[in-house]
């Protein structure tokens, strides 16, 4: 599910954070801060969410730049905790809403992920209360499974894609999410963690 | 920016718990504010309530170790285990791609070893049980 991410950046750090820096020595903190300000919760496109600043490497230079406001650019070198689940991977979430499409799942701190209808436990269908019920048959016995909101879902990645952003977005469209997972949850040991 | 190096090394869930707890992140999120961001917190939580917490390093390395006999396990599916912890026979199955095609393909290679194929995965789910036991409460659960 994660894995390090080797960066390089020229880090404009402002005076206001240099100050008590180069006073106490503490350079570096004031550095990940501001590193941690630009890739914290977000979504670099190709190598996944940034989950956490797993350490500074090295970094360099200080040089105050004309027309910077003063700012002084570092060129910094850091390892980023990545958030990027593997083809293949079996990730436990939980079932957070489902519409005519399937279901959605979150893991808390991420909740682009769909398990379309295709990739659900065959056959199932969706009931009048709008809950996704599989129909298990085994010696002629039907038994019914509904796969509930907020119950733990153990899926596996389909894919990961990243949407590019769109220009325009009309009001009512649902919000843009830079990163999402497809999940499927057809095969053994999978579907609703209570079942197995 | 530039990335250097995409993928530096794959993380097992418990290397992240570890390294949020060693920064100052703790199940409660009031705790956490200060040390950690929010959104590690939330991250911190996840984890928290995964199999990753109760592991330790000499675990998980135990296990690499000891796993690197099946051979028809790719790392990657080492390292699904390791962060799933399966203790069903199902719950393997789910975690190792085509399971079934590859213990087929297995049987003509390790025919002449006279061992079945099922029995590997049988021995993988018990040293999976071994070294990562559930806790005593999930244990009571499973028996009643």
């Amino acid at each position: 599910m994660f894995y390090l991410s080797q960066i390089e950046r020229n880090l404009k750090m402002p005076p206001h954070l240099l100050k008590p820096s180069l006073l106490d020595g503490e350079l570096e903190k004031g550095i990940r801060g501001e590193l941690e300000k630009l890739y914290l919760d977000k979504v670099i496109t190709n190598l996944g969410l940034c989950i956490s600043v797993y350490d500074i490497q090295s970094f360099e230079g200080g040089f105050i730049f004309p027309g910077d406001d003063g700012c002084a650019t570092y060129k910094v070198r850091c390892r980023l905790v990545m958030f990027q689940p593997f083809v293949g991977e079996v990730i436990v979430g939980k079932i957070e809403s489902c519409d005519e499409f399937g279901l959605q799942a979150s893991l808390g701190f991420f909740s682009d992920i769909r398990i379309p209808e295709r990739f659900m436990v065959q056959p199932c269908h969706r009931g009048e209360d709008g809950i996704w019920v599989w129909q298990f048959k085994v010696d002629n016995e039907e038994f019914q499974y509904s796969l509930d909101i907020d119950e733990e879902i153990r899926f596996r990645v389909a894919s990961v894609k990243y949407p590019p952003t769109p220009v325009e977005q009309s009001e009512n469209s649902k919000p843009f999410s830079p990163m999402e997972i497809t999940g499927y949850i057809n095969g053994d040991g999978l579907g609703l963690v209570s079942w197995w | 920016m530039k990335i250097e190096k995409a993928n530096v090394g794959n993380l097992t869930n418990f290397e992240v718990f570890d390294f949020l707890r060693s920064r100052g992140a703790t199940s409660d999120p009031m705790g956490c504010i200060g040390s950690v961001s929010p959104s590690e917190c939330k991250v911190f939580e996840y984890l928290s309530g995964s199999p990753a917490c109760m592991q330790t390093r000499e675990s998980v390395n135990e296990f690499l170790i000891k796993a690197d006999k099946f051979k028809f396990i790719t790392t990657f599916e080492k390292l699904n285990i390791v962060n799933s912890t399966p203790t069903v026979m199902p719950a393997l199955y789910a975690t190792i791609k085509d399971c079934d095609k590859r213990i087929a393909k297995e049987k003509e290679q390790i025919a002449k070893e006279n061992q079945l194929e099922e029995d590997q995965l049988q021995e993988l789910l018990e040293l999976v049980k071994e070294i990562f036991p559930l806790p005593a409460e999930e244990l009571e659960e499973l028996s009643q």
